[in-house]
């Protein structure tokens, strides 16, 4: 890991080569707004544009996204320009009409002084709910998990992450990976005596041998005992318990 | 056929098939490419086969006959050319097929009907290279197209066809490089990279593997240049991803070809065939030691899949999404190795560069676009069609000399350039030099080369609305600039030219297009802006005419507009009130006729069937 330094807004700041702009700015104190980006997963990013700022290299300044724009030597950024704000201020009002009735777009909208969209909004359009899209759920089943239960289907302004023809998938497992990763809480998630509700489908949960509460889905611990050989005994106490 | 293993068999083989031919053979040549076979061409050809037997003569022997690519004048379809004598007959039917023979092959005659009429000066041409269409064009992308079989690996080879492979194998990769970087050639697909520094940066990267690859996932509604090259010149796409191959460093090449060009695909894997059967593709190509094959993948049907990264990562199997570029294909590309994509003309252009040098082909052109580009000149012209001219050619030329003027004697309003993400040029900017950087710097693009004339009878706002269509259902919906601000864009447009335009809309699309421009992920979103962006530079006038008059100035947006019948010209026909659908139009046999605006929907029938202009539209 080679450590160089950039500018952030006037400030020198020590970053690692070829990481995220954004998180070498967050680990340096300075905050940039970001949806769609998780930092276990190398590919995620890119999507919303929420994260975007100005990067200047080799005397060219351009607007990029933080999240996957890599630290390179004598890097110079700038997230709080006029025309960064501007832009950014665009993006959260299109994903507000997109997602009107998502708490977290209207906080970030609120910051950005976004009472009302001026564009049409799509609520009821679609069951797709608060989902803006980018993809973190589906990218979560596929590298973290490795089920691939979901995928991004459509395209366009019908884009959403679903199982195969909306139907109950046979791989997903339950985990609820796609649920934690979502950062607009789009995914419907609920667990009720016993038995997880995901994409359609009621999963069985192992309940702690300890305090009794079902914690995990049945088909999630055979999947991690399949393939990573661990213990089966080792998933009888949930995590406070062990 | 044995592989050729050397240079010296190759031009062995080359003069084994000159000598065969027989020299100033009668010959018909009949366009078989996809606009001329949907006209009917394949029964002309049969009607050739079957009247030259009856005739009691033999085919190449007492006449040539053969089917080629595509001319470009697919209007006049199917067109039928002859040689030596170079006469063109367009739009040829079976019928005509036995007066052809007899005048024109057995005797020394033209059939006058068939040839090429100038709707401007009423002159008949006969001859092919005469008509104003083809006179102003310089065919080296297309050089090939029109004159050989692109199922015969023979006529490629007749042609000259792998001399330029025999040469580049001769070479050094870096000379090769350099020979393309020294011509100027840049990327025809839009971009208009510098091919050469595109290679140099891929060859530079350390790695065992690296890929070239060939975007033939044309588009653009209107655009057909690509798809003529890969059906009409098949050997010339391949000969040049050879030579790119070599000089990179790649052994793998591939063609990803947009699935709706089923002829295309058929005539690239016939001649992908040919050329492995030959030794120009497979193990030690020419006997040189260098291994080199290209598959062809198909395209499932997605607009954004000709972008260069959705394009690979469709390639690769997955869902044809494009990924920021912060990391450039020559470095981490296909299957995250360094790559090289260029655009089907681009690679056509390679084995003639490398045949007849770089200085040759940075002769043509302007200072910072060299060579020539093919384009696709549709919309309201008397010629439409393929045309290949210098590049610096003015936008004017091409509409007047090469198009013929513009049809039914109408004004010149605009042309858009650079399909749907392309912008709008207004005749008086027409002298404009057609080069990458004026049409760039006039807030248009080069794009692919769709060129769309438009009359008088244009209304912009509704060209802007229906490019911002388009691209609604062609955006990905991976990033929320395209997704999500196409959508209101296209809404805000749809308002203005339903009479709904509000003050202040113009600032609002103005912000849209920042946020598209500078926030989009790829190419086609941060260019899509491109249509409502240029429309608003030179024609805001039209705009503010909708906004605030609610009028339509070019006469296009049904809401905006009111048809009548000018008392003083109708001389009382009775035929608009025949033809009206709604029934709406009345009036006495030799009297003024009026229309019941309250019925009226606005179909313009009564206009297009008046013969005395006594229908108003305002």
């Amino acid at each position: 890991m080679e450590k160089i330094t950039i500018t952030i807004d006037g400030k020198t700041v020590e970053a690692i080569k070829d990481q995220p702009v954004l998180m070498a700015a967050k680990e340096n104190g300075i905050d940039i707004p970001a949806l769609c980006h998780h930092p276990e997963l190398e590919n995620s990013g890119g999507s919303c544009r929420v994260c975007l700022v100005e990067a200047i290299q080799g005397g060219r300044s351009r607007i990029v996204t933080s999240c996957n724009y890599p630290v390179r030597k004598g890097l110079e950024i700038r997230t709080d320009t006029e025309q960064v704000r501007n832009i950014r201020k665009g993006v959260i009002e299109l994903l507000l009409c997109r997602v009107p009735d998502s708490e977290v777009i209207q906080n970030l909208a609120a910051k950005y002084g976004i009472k009302e969209p001026r564009f049409f909004t799509d609520e009821g359009e679609s069951d797709r709910n608060k989902c803006i899209a980018c993809s973190l759920c589906t990218q979560v089943c596929e590298d973290v998990v490795g089920v691939s239960a979901i995928s991004m289907q459509n395209r366009g302004r019908d884009k959403a992450p679903g199982t195969p023809y909306h139907k109950d998938s046979s791989v997903c497992i339950g985990c609820g990976a796609c649920a934690y990763a979502c950062p607009t809480n789009a995914i419907s998630m609920k667990d009720e005596k016993g038995v997880r509700k995901i994409w359609g489908k009621k999963f069985k949960m192992v309940a702690c041998s300890v305090c009794g509460k079902p914690y995990i889905p049945e088909a999630q611990v055979n999947w991690i005992v399949r393939t990573t050989g661990k213990e089966r005994s080792f998933f009888d106490k949930c995590p406070d318990h062990r | 056929m044995k592989a050729i293993t050397s240079f010296e068999q190759l031009e062995g083989y080359r003069e084994k098939i000159k000598a065969s031919q027989k020299k100033d053979l009668p010959s018909v040549l009949i366009c078989f490419g996809t606009g001329c076979q949907a006209n009917g061409a394949v029964a002309v050809a049969d009607a050739f086969q079957e009247e030259i037997v009856k005739k009691g003569l033999k085919v190449g022997v007492n006449i040539g006959l053969k089917t080629t690519g595509c001319h470009g004048y697919c209007e006049n379809g199917p067109l039928v050319v002859l040689r030596p004598k170079d006469v063109l007959y367009l739009k040829v039917k079976p019928k005509d097929v036995p007066e052809i023979v007899e005048k024109s092959l057995q005797n020394d005659t033209i059939v006058e009907r068939l040839i090429y009429k100038d709707v401007n000066t009423k002159e008949t041409i006969a001859a092919y290279h005469e008509i104003p269409f083809y006179k102003y064009q310089k065919r080296i992308a297309l050089r090939n197209i029109g004159n050989v079989d692109p199922k015969s690996i023979d006529d490629y080879i007749l042609s000259d066809g792998y001399k330029g492979l025999a040469k580049a194998l001769t070479m050094k990769p870096d000379d090769i490089i350099a020979e393309v970087e020294k011509s100027g050639l840049r990327g025809r697909g839009g971009g208009g990279f510098p091919a050469g520094t595109k290679w140099r940066s891929c060859r530079a990267v350390d790695s065992d593997v690296r890929y070239v690859m060939c975007n033939g996932d044309e588009g653009d509604p209107g655009a057909f240049m690509d798809r003529s090259i890969m059906e009409g010149d098949p050997h010339s796409v391949i000969e040049g991803m050879i030579i790119g191959g070599y000089a990179v460093g790649a052994k793998q090449g591939y063609i990803y070809v947009r699935d709706e060009y089923p002829l295309a695909v058929k005539n690239l894997q016939a001649a992908l065939a040919d050329a492995r059967a030959f030794g120009f593709l497979g193990k030690s190509v020419l006997g040189t030691g260098f291994d080199f094959d290209i598959k062809i993948s198909r395209g499932g049907g997605a607009f954004v899949c000709g972008e260069s990264s959705a394009l690979m990562r469709s390639l690769e199997g997955k869902v044809g999404e494009p990924r920021a570029k912060y990391i450039r294909s020559v470095e981490k590309g296909l299957y995250d190795k360094p790559s090289v994509l260029n655009n089907v003309e681009t690679w056509g252009n390679i084995p003639v560069i490398m045949q007849n040098g770089a200085e040759w082909y940075a002769s043509f052109g302007t200072k910072g676009s060299k060579g020539t580009k093919v384009f696709s000149l549709v919309g309201k012209v008397n010629n439409t069609g393929l045309v290949e001219v210098p590049m610096g050619i003015t936008v004017r030329e091409l509409v007047e000399k090469i198009g013929g003027g513009i049809l039914g004697g109408k004004k010149f309003k605009a042309v858009q350039t650079g399909g749907p993400s392309g912008g709008c040029i207004p005749e008086a900017e027409s002298d404009l030099p057609v080069d990458f950087d004026s049409l760039t710097a006039a807030g248009s693009m080069m794009g692919s080369g769709g060129i769309i004339v438009m009359d008088e009878n244009t209304c912009m706002v509704d060209v802007a609305k229906y490019f911002i269509g388009f691209l609604v259902e062609e955006s990905c919906g991976k990033c929320t600039p395209c997704r999500d601000g196409l959508p209101r864009m296209h809404k805000i447009l749809s308002d203005i030219t339903e009479g709904n335009g509000k003050e202040g809309d113009i600032a609002t699309l103005e912000e849209l297009c920042d946020v598209l421009t500078y926030a989009a992920l790829c190419g086609l979103g941060s260019s899509a802006a491109n249509p409502v962006h240029s429309t608003i530079r030179y024609f805001r006038e039209e705009y503010e005419a909708h906004i605030r008059d609610k009028k339509c100035p070019a006469g296009v947006c049904k809401s905006l507009i009111t048809y009548s019948i000018d008392a003083s010209k109708c001389t009382g026909c009775t035929l608009c009130s025949k033809k009206c659908p709604q029934g709406c139009i009345t009036g006495e046999r030799k009297q003024a006729h009026v229309i019941d605006k309250s019925k009226c929907i606005k179909c313009g029938v009564c206009k297009d069937v008046c013969n005395f202009d006594a229908v108003r539209i305002e």
